[in-house]
């Protein structure tokens, strides 16, 4: 995906006055460039486009041709099918509010630890910020048992609260971790200045170091966001009901013992990747300018 | 620039806003409320809509609603990777189902009852008549004793169904090469030869999952007895690969991948590989089991085919099926139990065997379907002659996928049946249970 936007800003070249002469092999020598990036974005819409293939195939069509064979005629109902079977619509709601709720709780929580941190200087910076490196290179499949036990004690087992809760705090140890060194390189100058002009911690806090940091913060709310959308395993383990659970967990449902139904696989697989897909459209502009805003102004 | 941006931030705070409170509001609400009351019956499967078992349950659960009037039942459909990985911990808290589908053998349901997690059902099950239905063969994976083995004990599940391995054949393909279908082991030799002539490769296979060590344990069994599988399976003596069945089996399948009976360029592939080629047409014989037969009838349109047993073999794979468990901490057992029961009845074990499964206790003259009716006819003769073997990868926690790279080893020929054959002895000694 990432590879589209570089892409489309490579575009205008193009319009450079031309009066060489045309053809692919003209395009190839002067824009050696743009032609990789071409063959890189073909690789990368290539499963996608797979995918979409199968998604529209019967099954009797799939066995009898292979995963790449053209369909003859729009097969939908493997779509139908599987939105029906697993209640899509609940799952998507589900996935929208953990994701949702993950993304919003761990950049406010990741600001307010970077802030500590990264502009507080609070004593032993180093070794904080080592462990929540730490926390989050602690792989999931270690949390399972802990986090089965914790939410039981507490009540939250099947509940899409302790998802949340669990996410939040994963995530945020990454945000915190990348939002503390930007914050470590924030003008000091900036900050003395609004003390100077009698602003308080917290009013340093949101009305200087956080619009500042907008970018990466919106960055981190995107990551965040497809990160846990994306999630499987402690969401699987977590939310046992089917009233509960997520996109990615509903997908499992597909795969039997021993037999799969390939082409309802791809159409779930479709449906599952296609709100990302729009999440990361409609927040792209800030993900290219979190990216390209590397220096404060 | 500056009103812009106030209004993003202001934008921003008010989704944070909003996704905080939705994710309180919305969150509290878990329904593992139902008590045990009588009126609920909590059931969990994982078996696709479509297939006979979706069909034949979904039927018994309006059965069900029927005879129990005011109770509801709440079925869910559950991937067979999450009962798999989260039915221990499901289980143990408070929101166990009533009854649920789970995976028979002593690393799942064994496992399971060695915790203490599963309901004793040995009264119930001869209370209601369950033991007299299924046969020696298919009980086996029912019974576990205190140390989670199979075979004997207490009955902590009941399948529905069985399943087997045969062989399956495209009779168009056998038909336009001119070869006669086997009935004997040395006519179906004869048969992979003349396949092999005509340049067909005659079986389809797929060395990175289960089927090529089927090929290896069907053939080992077809020199094998009772006492073989008793010794293996059961942990009832020492199992010893050099023997004449293993070592028969091993330098068979490394001759028929030699003679290009298997395609060694099938070393990698996958089961569904396998299965989606022979639908296709690309090769005459399958050899796999049941589990296939209900996606074959609806999705082979193209030619004519059928099934028949391994040749000359008393032994084959197969087993019990899937088992119905009753968790221990289940709020209304009484009703699981009326469950069980309703499927082991002749009017849903027979829409099991009318759509592609192979039932315990139908009535053979309901069945209609004439690949079924085979399908039934030829499970019957297994289970009368007690010839379920269940499966190579059974014994040893983590033995599939030794067999499985060792197999693709001799098929590739960087392992000799030898060696092979050592191979597979340690890893069966370090894992199978001292007895």
């Amino acid at each position: 995906m990432t590879v589209t936007a570089p892409a489309a800003t490579r575009a205008p070249a193009s319009r450079r006055p031309a009066s060489r002469p045309p053809g692919l092999a003209g395009a190839a020598r002067r824009y050696p460039v743009l032609v990789a990036l071409c063959v890189g974005a073909v690789f990368m819409v290539l499963p996608f486009a797979v995918v979409a293939l199968n998604a529209v195939k019967s099954p009797a069509e799939y066995s009898a041709g292979g995963p790449l064979s053209l369909p003859e005629g729009i097969y939908l109902d493997g779509l139908r099918d599987f939105w029906q079977r697993v209640d899509f619509g609940q799952k998507l709601f589900n996935s929208v509010l953990i994701s949702g709720s993950v993304a919003a709780g761990a950049v406010v929580l990741s600001v307010l630890n970077a802030y500590a941190i990264g502009i507080g200087r609070i004593k032993g910076r180093p070794y904080v910020l080592a462990f929540f490196v730490l926390a989050n290179m602690v792989p999931q499949e270690a949390l399972v048992y802990p986090v089965y036990y914790l939410s039981k004690q507490a009540g939250l087992y099947d509940t899409r609260l302790s998802v949340i809760i669990v996410f939040t705090v994963i995530q945020a140890a990454f945000g915190t971790y990348l939002l503390a060194s930007v914050l470590g390189h924030f003008p000091r100058e900036v900050i003395e200045a609004a003390r100077i002009d009698g602003a308080g911690k917290w009013q340093v806090l949101w009305r200087i170091v956080v619009p500042v940091s907008r970018p990466t913060i919106g960055v981190l709310l995107v990551f965040f966001f497809i990160w846990t959308w994306n999630e499987f395993l402690l969401p699987l383990v977590m939310l046992v009901s089917n009233d509960n659970q997520t996109v990615s967990v509903a997908l499992g449902v597909l795969q039997g013992q021993r037999l799969m139904d390939a082409t309802m696989t791809n159409a779930a697989a479709l449906l599952g990747v296609l709100p990302a897909i729009v999440f990361f459209l409609i927040f792209q502009r800030t993900l290219t300018r979190g990216i390209a805003v590397g220096a404060v102004k | 620039m500056s009103t812009a941006r106030k209004r993003g931030a202001s934008l921003l705070a008010a989704a944070l806003a909003g996704a905080l409170t939705l994710a309180l509001s919305g969150c509290g609400g878990s329904d593992g409320g139902s008590a045990g009351d009588g009126k609920t019956l909590r059931l969990w499967h994982y078996e696709s809509p479509n297939g006979a078992m979706g069909r034949a349950w979904a039927e018994a659960i309006k059965e069900f609603e029927k005879t129990h009037p005011g109770v509801k039942v709440e079925f869910e459909e559950k991937g067979f990777e999450q009962i798999q990985k989260t039915a221990p911990m499901v289980l143990n808290s408070d929101d166990a189902p009533d009854l649920l589908e789970y995976n028979k053998g002593n690393a799942t349901t064994g496992l399971l009852s060695r915790q203490g997690l599963l309901t004793d059902l040995s009264a119930e099950a001869a209370e209601r008549g369950w033991d007299k239905k299924l046969g020696a063969g298919v009980e086996t994976t029912s019974r576990y004793d205190e140390n989670g083995v199979m075979g004997s004990g207490k009955w902590f599940g009941v399948p529905n169904y069985a399943e087997y391995t045969m062989m399956y054949y495209n009779k168009d393909l056998f038909e336009k090469h001119d070869v006669e279908i086997p009935t004997s082991f040395s006519e179906l030799t004869d048969a992979l030869a003349a396949f092999k002539a005509k340049g067909v490769t005659p079986l389809a296979n797929a060395g990175a999952e289960y089927p090529a060590h089927q090929y290896v344990y069907q053939l080992a069994l077809s020199k094998a007895d009772r006492s073989f599988v008793d010794a293996y399976q059961l942990y009832q003596g020492k199992p010893d690969f050099r023997d004449e069945a293993w070592t028969y089996a091993a330098e068979t399948f490394a001759d028929w991948v030699e003679k290009g009976y298997i395609a060694k360029s099938t070393s990698g592939a996958k089961a569904e590989q396998a299965g989606v080629a022979f639908i296709s047409g690309e090769y005459p014989i399958l050899f796999s089991g049941s589990w296939w037969f209900g996606r074959f009838r609806s999705e082979i349109e193209k030619f004519d085919w059928d099934t028949t047993l391994w040749p000359d073999s008393d032994l084959t794979l197969g087993s019990g099926g899937n088992l119905w468990v009753v968790p221990e901490g289940a709020r209304n057992k009484e009703l699981a139990y009326d469950f069980i029961d309703i499927t082991m009845e002749k009017g849903i074990q027979n829409i099991l065997g009318n759509n592609g499964g192979v039932p315990v206790a139908a009535d053979p003259d309901a069945i209609t379907d004439k690949q079924s009716k085979t399908l039934i006819d030829n499970f019957t003769q297994v289970a009368d002659r007690d010839g379920l073997a269940f499966y190579p990868d059974w014994p040893v926690p983590g033995f599939y996928d030794v067999l499985v790279s060792e197999t693709q080893k001799l098929m590739t020929g960087s392992a000799s049946p030898e060696q092979y054959l050592d191979a597979l002895q340690k890893a069966y000694d370090a894992g199978a249970p001292q007895s």
